[in-house]
């Protein structure tokens, strides 16, 4: 049973401790898309890590760099931008404040990790699920084909 | 304000479509309504096989000083039937206008993507409830509706005479003309029903 659990990334609740109905109402309504009622910057998820933000790649910009996707701005030679883990690069002044509101890639959505604890767990969550129906996929096709 | 990020990127935008395809193909324009980039007024051409072809479709893009990190503020101003645009305020719903929005889109992806969402509505994830259910419920009726507003409001081909009479009917009483085509519409152009939603 204790793989079982751990598995589907369930902890058992210790002596004592209640569930965090919270966090499940939170969920229900993200999955229903219900913060879309609440309020308009509601769904956005939170900002990126602080630690991730810190980290990210710079590169010195050549001449035969493109132009940042925020500004549209083109890049001069020299000048230093961020590189995100997608490899999307931006002008430290234009990626900044969007990091600050949210964690992802403003141009393919890739996400960065969160400070957030309940969004880290329900994204994990969501990976889960996604990986257990193609588990069953790929059970029903090894099945009956 | 001329010289914050918003009004910069405005700006660098107006290029971009201006240049583009799109605008040789008259499908989609953006004209400026101020000095300081913070209103501008969209058009986008009805896309062709679709109720709304031939008409052209006027919006207001109301741009906010935290842009591009918050959507524009869009709306229709020309009256428009479309399941996810309410016919009464002419509010949109489109998910990138709201929590899918990217700080790398522009107004040439919002428009593009307005003019996607006349040529394939989402009766599910409606804005007006009315229209949707029509959508879903009777398919040739909607497409007659939305072809007579595209006729009525933003200049579209083509007439109908029924739908004219039965609105002649009720402003003969002393109906205002659009409230009757709104009532009319909402009611599949049975003109007891509306009549009687009008003066009930
Ligand atoms: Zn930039
Ligand atoms: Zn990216």
């Amino acid at each position: 049973m204790a793989d079982y659990f751990e598995e589907m990334g369930w902890q058992p609740l210790a002596d004592g401790e209640a569930p965090d109905s919270l966090l499940h109402f939170a969920r229900l309504l993200m999955d229903f898309g219900m913060f879309d009622v609440l309020g308009e910057d509601k769904k956005l998820p939170p900002p990126a890590a602080k630690e991730a933000v810190k980290n990210l790649e710079e590169k010195k910009c050549s001449d035969a760099d493109e132009k940042c996707t925020i500004c549209l701005k083109e890049y001069t030679a020299g000048e230093i931008v961020k590189i995100l883990p997608c490899k999307h690069d931006f002008h430290p002044a234009c990626i900044l404040p969007w990091l600050e509101k949210t964690n992802s890639c403003p141009v393919c959505r890739h996400e960065l990790p969160t400070d957030d604890e309940n969004y880290e767990q329900y994204r994990k969550e969501k990976i889960r699920a996604k990986q257990r129906e193609a588990e069953i996929e790929n059970l029903h096709n090894s099945m009956f084909s | 304000m001329a010289n914050n990020i918003a009004a910069q990127r405005i700006q660098r935008e107006f290029k971009e479509v201006i240049k583009s395809d799109e605008v040789a193909k008259c499908a989609i324009r953006v004209e400026l309504v101020n000095d300081n980039y913070t209103e501008l007024k969209g058009e986008i051409a009805g896309p062709p096989d679709t109720p709304y072809e031939g008409g052209n479709f006027v919006l207001e893009i109301k741009v906010p000083e935290t842009y591009p990190f918050n959507p524009p503020k869009v709306r229709f101003i020309t009256k428009i039937w479309h399941p996810n645009i309410s016919s009464v305020t002419g509010a949109i719903c489109l998910d990138i206008l709201r929590d899918q929005w990217a700080a790398a889109m522009t107004l040439r992806t919002v428009l593009l993507s307005l003019q996607a969402l006349m040529a394939a509505a989402e009766p599910d994830d409606p804005q007006d409830a009315v229209v949707a259910k029509q959508y879903k419920d009777d398919q040739e009726m909607f497409r007659l509706t939305a072809k007579h507003w595209t006729a009525k409001y933003a200049g579209g081909p083509g007439g109908n005479p029924d739908f004219e009479m039965k609105i002649r009917r009720l402003t003969d009483m002393g109906v205002e003309e659009d409230q009757a085509r709104v009532a009319l519409s909402s009611y599949n152009w049975d003109l007891e029903r509306a009549t009687e939603q009008l003066f009930s």
